[in-house]
């Protein structure tokens, strides 16, 4: 039965929550270990920004939304994805892994998605963003805050992500019923779409960004002691959501989407010494090269409540 | 002792009410009263007293042509001096005499055995032959319903009514909105206030303002020789109505004046995020557009952050982000506009049978030019259903309807009629064609505004150049009207409910 999106959108109303609802001086810092930290610090950055990011991606869906209530429904899920971002940095600060007003560092890999997404995202057609979007979230979902939940044991990490989690749920099940809508849509139509972005200098760029983005992802995961078939879980779990959708099945970047996880859950899969090899080569991308960080990229904090107006970084 | 009688009841002493009543006295229609629910006249103007209020229309258009003023200070004249114009009109034409103020109306029912309008403003009753509707669609203004707003322990002012006694100075302010007194009050908050903090949902179209003083001799000519300004209101009008190639229809001039809205947005905005932020996705005209030269640089200035994501709530302290941040601040400015009557005025109207117009308006407004509805005669609408225009100032249409009204009153008067009723089919004939034509119109290319009922529907623009609308409203005809005529009644003696042919 298709999703009544006004009620969706009263329910995601209904179900706001801020920084200030959580007791971030609650007792639980001292279960994380020292050695643990450096480790985990380069995992939750990665999060946060990805969360960023996804954010970004969220703002430029909501242009491309086919229904007034489903603007407003992204409207509110980019808000939400920066709230994720917010509170994990939050974490961060708990946790004393970020000095004074330090905010971590996003990786090359991130640097390359803020690029793309401030150049192409907005350009990009539903098609593109409503397939990439719940393949990002399933992963995250799916793989990355379960991790954390299982080697952090912080009830407040615990409080926090159980909120995360119930806002994600709904994220994916917009997600895929606005998949199944994109389905819905004539194939000739599909068809021009798909061709149409394959072949756009948008769409090539992005997989260039959006392949060593998840190998890097999934390397870190797995040098964190994360069992690869966790992720791999998560992965085919987009597939799973997605055959539940009636039209789904027809929208071409859904198909190679699946196909690429498929690969990337394969650890023998030779896909892996390519991507791989991008993950490195990145490393060496001339940093020179990045346009200065976009300011929607500066709006991130910990702060719970904020006075008066700050602006650049940490800014609230 | 028989209750006074009175030609004419204008509701509201604003601009429209007082034109009214100068047009009735000019067509010998001396016989009137004004009600007013406030203890002076002015209208929005009077209530419009936010720091930068202002017209967005160049102030030799936003007048009367018939009570022009030579004097305006600036191009488009700020609040006060409207105020004051107006003012100035009440006395000139000795209108005073006439205003009942602190006359708030609460009903008004037509008596069709004695053929007259029974109007009440409380414990008062007052009896008029025909009634102008003059209480104007932006007279009331409420706090708009956010979650929490009744826990905010700072300060809430409403645009529409200003606190002008709370001293901004050094605070932290939060601004609600960005629609046409946002934009004019933002700039005057960030001159004074410790912090702005600007909240907007949809960004609007936003046009440079060229507001410019207007020079001690050009009053004077305009003074001595009115031709000169009527020439210059002339021009005035005809630049605004070539607007309405692009601002009242959908058409590739809407795409040029876009193309113009965001070049303003490129040459005064750095940041290219902001700019997305301030960029709208709906078609020029669609919504009103903003007139502020100021805005964007306040919006950049340092003390000054716009914000778009969604308000959660509104805590005792602030207010709460759906990025989970609470916002602390001392003020909240909630410059989010009027509430609008499309469906009539916010006091109930009993007809000829006893219908009632706000019932028969909910939804589909519906009237003939605007100005007369089947089922309440001899009472005659300004601002009514589809009188709104998108590219052109509300005045000139204002002046249409009241020469419409005026002429039908003349009628009733002139022919001793006892009620002119528009024919229905008339009326329906006439909201078939202007609801065909409002489809091509920027309002209906899909954006919501308060032009709009909740379903869609347009009751409230006309669908057309300033010139056509003020054609249809110069054309009265009787025959679109039934008449109920009193010599019919002594000529017959047959029953006075009965007399309408």
């Amino acid at each position: 039965m298709a999703m009544d999106m006004d009620e969706m959108l009263q329910k995601i109303k209904d179900r706001q929550w801020a920084l200030a609802d959580i007791d971030w001086d609650a007792p639980g810092v001292e279960t994380i270990s020292e050695d643990f930290k450096p480790k985990l610090k380069a995992f939750m950055a990665d999060l946060c920004w990805i969360e960023n990011v996804g954010a970004r991606g969220f703002a430029a869906m909501a242009k491309k939304a086919p229904t007034p209530t489903i603007a407003e429904i992204y409207r509110y899920f980019h808000a939400e994805e920066q709230r994720h971002a917010n509170a994990e940095l939050a974490l961060m600060k708990r946790w004393g892994m970020l000095e004074g007003d330090e905010i971590p560092e996003p990786s090359v890999n991130i640097r390359m998605a803020i690029e793309w997404l401030d150049t192409y995202a907005d350009d990009m057609p539903l098609s593109v963003l409503g397939t990439v979007i719940p393949m990002l979230e399933v992963a995250l979902d799916g793989a990355l805050l379960k991790f954390l939940l299982e080697e952090v044991h912080d009830p407040v990490c615990h409080q926090v992500f159980e909120k995360i989690n119930n806002d994600e749920s709904r994220h994916i099940a917009v997600d895929f019923e606005v998949l199944d809508l994109i389905g819905h849509a004539r194939a000739r139509k599909l068809a021009i779409d798909f061709v149409s972005n394959v072949a756009s200098p948008g769409l090539i760029i992005g997989a260039l960004m959006y392949v060593p983005l998840l190998n890097r992802m999934r390397n870190n995961l797995v040098e964190m002691g994360l069992e690869p078939e966790k992720l791999y879980a998560a992965m085919n779990r987009f597939e799973k959501l997605g055959r539940r959708g009636e039209f789904t099945h027809r929208v071409p970047l859904f198909q190679v989407l699946r196909v690429h996880s498929k690969m990337v859950v394969n650890s023998e899969h030779p896909y892996h010494l390519l991507a791989n090899s991008m993950v490195k080569l990145s490393e060496y991308y001339p940093k020179a090269l990045f346009r200065p960080i976009p300011t929607w990229f500066k709006e991130l904090t910990y702060e719970p409540v904020t006075t008066g107006v700050k602006k650049g970084m940490n800014a609230a | 002792m028989s209750a006074k009688v009175y030609t004419t009841l204008v509701i509201g002493a604003g601009f429209t009410g007082l034109g009214t009543a100068i047009k009735l006295r000019e067509a010998g229609i001396e016989d009137l009263v004004i009600l007013e629910r406030a203890d002076r006249v002015g209208g929005t103007w009077r209530d419009a007293t936010y720091p930068g209020a202002a017209c967005d229309i160049p102030s030799q258009l936003y007048s009367f042509s018939f009570a022009k003023n030579p004097g305006w200070s600036r191009t488009y004249s700020p609040s006060a001096e409207i105020h004051a114009h107006i003012t100035e009109l009440a006395e000139r034409f000795d209108l005073v005499k006439d205003i009942r103020f602190n006359t708030e109306v609460t009903k008004m029912r037509f008596d069709k055995r004695e053929a007259r309008w029974e109007v009440s403003a409380g414990r008062r009753t007052f009896h008029a032959r025909t009634v102008v509707v003059a209480s104007g669609p932006l007279s009331d203004a409420s706090l708009p319903k956010i979650r929490g707003i009744d826990d905010f322990e700072g300060a809430r002012i409403l645009s529409a009514r200003w606190d002008n006694d709370y001293d901004f100075a050094g605070k932290s302010v939060a601004v609600i909105g960005t629609g046409a007194s946002a934009v004019q009050i933002i700039p005057e908050l960030v001159k004074v206030a410790g912090s702005v903090k600007v909240f907007q949902r949809t960004p609007g179209w936003v046009m440079p303002r060229v507001d410019l003083v207007t020079p001690e001799a050009v009053k004077q000519v305009f003074e001595r020789l009115p031709i000169a300004q009527q020439a210059a209101r002339t021009a005035l009008f005809v630049a605004h109505e070539a607007a309405a190639t692009g601002l009242v229809w959908n058409t590739p001039i809407t795409s040029v004046i876009q193309q113009a809205g965001k070049l303003h947005i490129r040459m005064t905005v750095k940041d290219k995020w902001l700019r997305r932020q301030l960029t709208p996705d709906f078609r020029a005209g669609c919504k009103r557009m903003l007139m502020s030269s100021d805005y964007y640089p306040a919006l950049q200035a340092e003390n000054c952050k716009l914000i778009t994501w969604p308000i959660a709530k509104i805590t005792p302290r602030g207010l709460q982000t759906c990025d989970a941040l609470q916002h602390e601040v001392d003020a909240i400015v909630f410059a989010t506009g009027y509430d609008v009557h499309l469906d009539g005025p916010p006091y109930p109207i009993t007809g000829l049978d006893g219908q009632v117009l706000g019932e028969e308006w909910s939804g589909h407004p519906q009237a003939y030019k605007s100005a007369s509805a089947h089922g309440y005669p001899n009472l005659f609408f300004t601002c009514g259903p589809n009188s709104g225009p998108g590219h052109n100032s509300l005045l000139v249409y204002v002046q249409g309807q009241i020469d419409y009204a005026v002429a039908g009153i003349r009628t009733i008067v002139e022919q001793d009629l006892r009620w002119l009723d528009v024919k229905k089919d008339v009326q329906d004939a006439y909201n078939a064609s202007i609801q065909r034509r409002l489809r091509s119109t920027t309002w209906m290319s899909g954006c919501s505004s308060w032009y709009l009922t909740a379903d869609g529907f347009n009751a409230s623009m006309y669908p057309g150049f300033a010139t056509q609308y003020l054609r249809q409203m110069q054309d009265f005809r009787i025959r679109d009207y039934e008449v109920a005529s009193n010599a019919a009644v002594r000529l017959w003696n047959i029953p006075r409910d009965l007399a309408a042919v």
